[in-house]
């Protein structure tokens, strides 16, 4: 393998990465790649890559709260050259664009950030509703809305919620992204959830579920209800998913656990293993097959 | 260079059970001084082949493997063939012939299907090792049912002391499930993993089938420790973390709850 190819190598390893495993998985990649020079700049797309698709968080500069770091995050200028402020993103709740560093996770350069006039009531009025939902379900969540660029009429509601706990080998992470289109009357959603358990072992649960939700007809930008319905219909879809993952954990414990391997034999005690032996060189005298390993 | 190869089994226990032959490769290929080392050291999904001689199916691991082959327990045969592949000695074949005749009854009775084979190989201090292999796969029957495999990896040591053996048992479970979508639920759920343990014990040896009881009963204690493990972490453990993410109820009405409770004491008690 030449330095690019285990440049590759080590960019997928990192994009595997669980839930808060990243500088763990860094870590080991160093020690594998030992050639910390073109390691730094060689991984920097792939930790980009990592970051964005996670929804990992930042902390807004001179704020309380954290904000998402995604591609909808994403600081457009319309004179913008390509691959320039490739890495400032903003945070609409508190109208502040920052740099964001990919290795150390840490904000800086903070700059008001003014947004497009037109679609920022219904974003905001979205932000209420989707902050009140945050803190009704998750545990330790962070959410960010965000308006589709060139658009007054779309809007990203992201939502990830992150659990580490290295001292007792678990973290878990899920995310939500819905796609919200006015124009269209569509709201397209995507769950994904990550756990690993790693005792003495290694455990994982991957989770996909795409929804295709239609938007009742009195869903508008000028009605002011029109948000916590669009927050109302994620609930709804979000409480039925959890639910049915316990189903689906059922499923797999009834039959696919059961299937693979029984608890105990049909006899509903252990093996006689005298007897499965005896049995086994019955078998073989009585066959006439005697004389094994003479081969 | 120790230190190498901790990283890469660090780096095998974080990244997905399911990719862990791809990512197997890649590091092997990163680092091919040290391939015998990663292979020795993490197990990957048994491959199921067959016999040419006899049409039985058997499992393929590294304790098989002599080169790009891999010996059969039926017919001892290596496939692809090979003049000179490492066999056990002529007793140690007869206590294998044996022992998987055993195993393929044990694997019957708990497996109801499946596949399993035992190798058995000679220590230089004169005692011997081997290798218990069991494997299961679901496939799904209608796009909405459940698939899922089981594989077990129990390596061995036995040491003859007098009418007495010590055996040393490292046993390793990887079990992957996964759930498609249903009419309920777009998308999948995929739970895959491994588990390894160890145990050591003695036991008498009245003759050398004695091994084989022997091992049979370690290696039925631990499937059944490590199944009741499995269930726990799996079906347990990974469901609470998701519940710890997100909660179904309402937790804003649950702390108002709470506080209203909290109050109606504080008033009861004035």
């Amino acid at each position: 393998m030449n330095a690019a190819e285990r440049l590759g190598a080590a960019s997928k390893f990192l994009l595997q990465s669980p839930p808060g495993e990243i500088n763990d998985v860094l870590n080991d990649v160093r020690n594998i790649i030992s050639d910390d020079e073109s390691l730094q700049e060689g991984v920097l797309p792939a930790l980009r890559e990592y970051n964005l698709a996670q929804f990992i968080t930042a902390d807004v500069p001179g704020h309380n709260h954290h904000s998402i770091i995604s591609a909808a995050a994403r600081v457009v200028k319309a004179d913008q050259e390509e691959g320039e402020n490739i890495d400032r993103f903003w945070d609409p709740r508190s109208r502040t664009s920052f740099r964001f560093d990919h290795l150390s996770l840490e904000t800086s350069e903070p700059e008001p950030y003014e947004p497009d006039a037109e679609s920022e009531p219904f974003r905001s009025a979205l932000e209420t509703s989707t902050l009140s939902y945050l803190g009704a379900h998750y545990h330790g969540g962070v959410a960010s809305v965000f308006p589709a660029p060139q658009s007054t009429t779309r809007f990203f509601i992201q939502i990830v919620a992150n659990k580490y706990n290295p001292s007792n080998f678990w973290s878990g992470r899920w995310r939500s992204e819905y796609i919200l289109d006015l124009e269209e009357k569509q709201l397209k959603g995507k769950i994904q959830v990550n756990v690993h358990y790693y005792e003495q072992g290694n455990v994982q649960l991957s989770t996909t579920h795409d929804a295709d939700l239609p938007l009742p007809p009195m869903i508008t930008p000028s009605n002011t209800s029109s948000a916590s319905k669009v927050l109302a219909l994620i609930e709804a879809e979000e409480g039925k998913y959890q639910a049915s993952l316990s189903d689906a954990y059922a499923e797999m414990g009834e039959k696919t656990f059961k299937g693979l391997r029984r608890a105990l034999p049909m006899t509903r005690s252990k093996l006689d293993w005298d007897k499965v032996l005896g049995y086994k060189l019955g078998a073989e005298l009585t066959s006439g097959r005697g004389g094994f390993g003479a081969s | 260079m120790g230190d190498l190869v901790d990283s890469m089994l660090d780096l095998m226990r974080r990244l997905p059970p399911t990719q862990v032959e791809e990512n197997v490769a890649s590091l092997v290929a990163m680092c091919p001084d040290y391939a015998d080392d990663l292979l020795g050291s993490v197990d990957q999904p048994l491959k199921v082949l067959t016999d040419r001689a006899t049409g039985r199916e058997y499992l393929a691991c590294d304790y098989n493997r002599d080169g790009e082959s891999y010996r059969s327990p039926w017919s001892n045969e290596y496939d692809p063939p090979l003049e000179d592949g490492t066999v056990p000695s002529l007793k140690l074949r007869k206590l294998e012939i044996t022992a998987n005749e055993a195993f393929d009854t044990y694997r019957e009775m708990y497996y109801e299907g499946g596949v399993s084979s035992v190798f058995l190989w000679d220590l230089d201090d004169g005692g011997f090792a081997g290798v218990v292999l069991l494997k299961k796969v679901l496939n799904a029957t209608a796009p909405g049912e459940p698939s899922g495999s089981w594989d077990s990896i129990h390596v061995f040591e036995a040491a003859e002391r007098g009418r007495q053996a010590h055996y040393k048992l490292t046993s390793t479970v990887m079990l992957q499930m996964t759930d498609r979508a249903g009419e309920k639920r777009a998308g999948e759920v995929v739970l895959s993993g491994s588990m390894t343990r160890q145990s050591e014990a003695d036991f008498p040896l009245q003759d050398q089938t004695s091994h084989i009881s022997n091992t049979g009963r370690m290696v039925e204690e631990m499937e059944i420790k490590m199944r009741n493990q499995l269930q726990e972490v799996y079906f347990g453990k990974t469901r609470d973390i998701v519940f710890d993410l997100r909660s179904i109820d309402d937790l804003e009405k649950a702390r108002r709850q709470r506080e209203l409770q909290k109050e109606l004491v504080g008033f009861i008690k004035r």
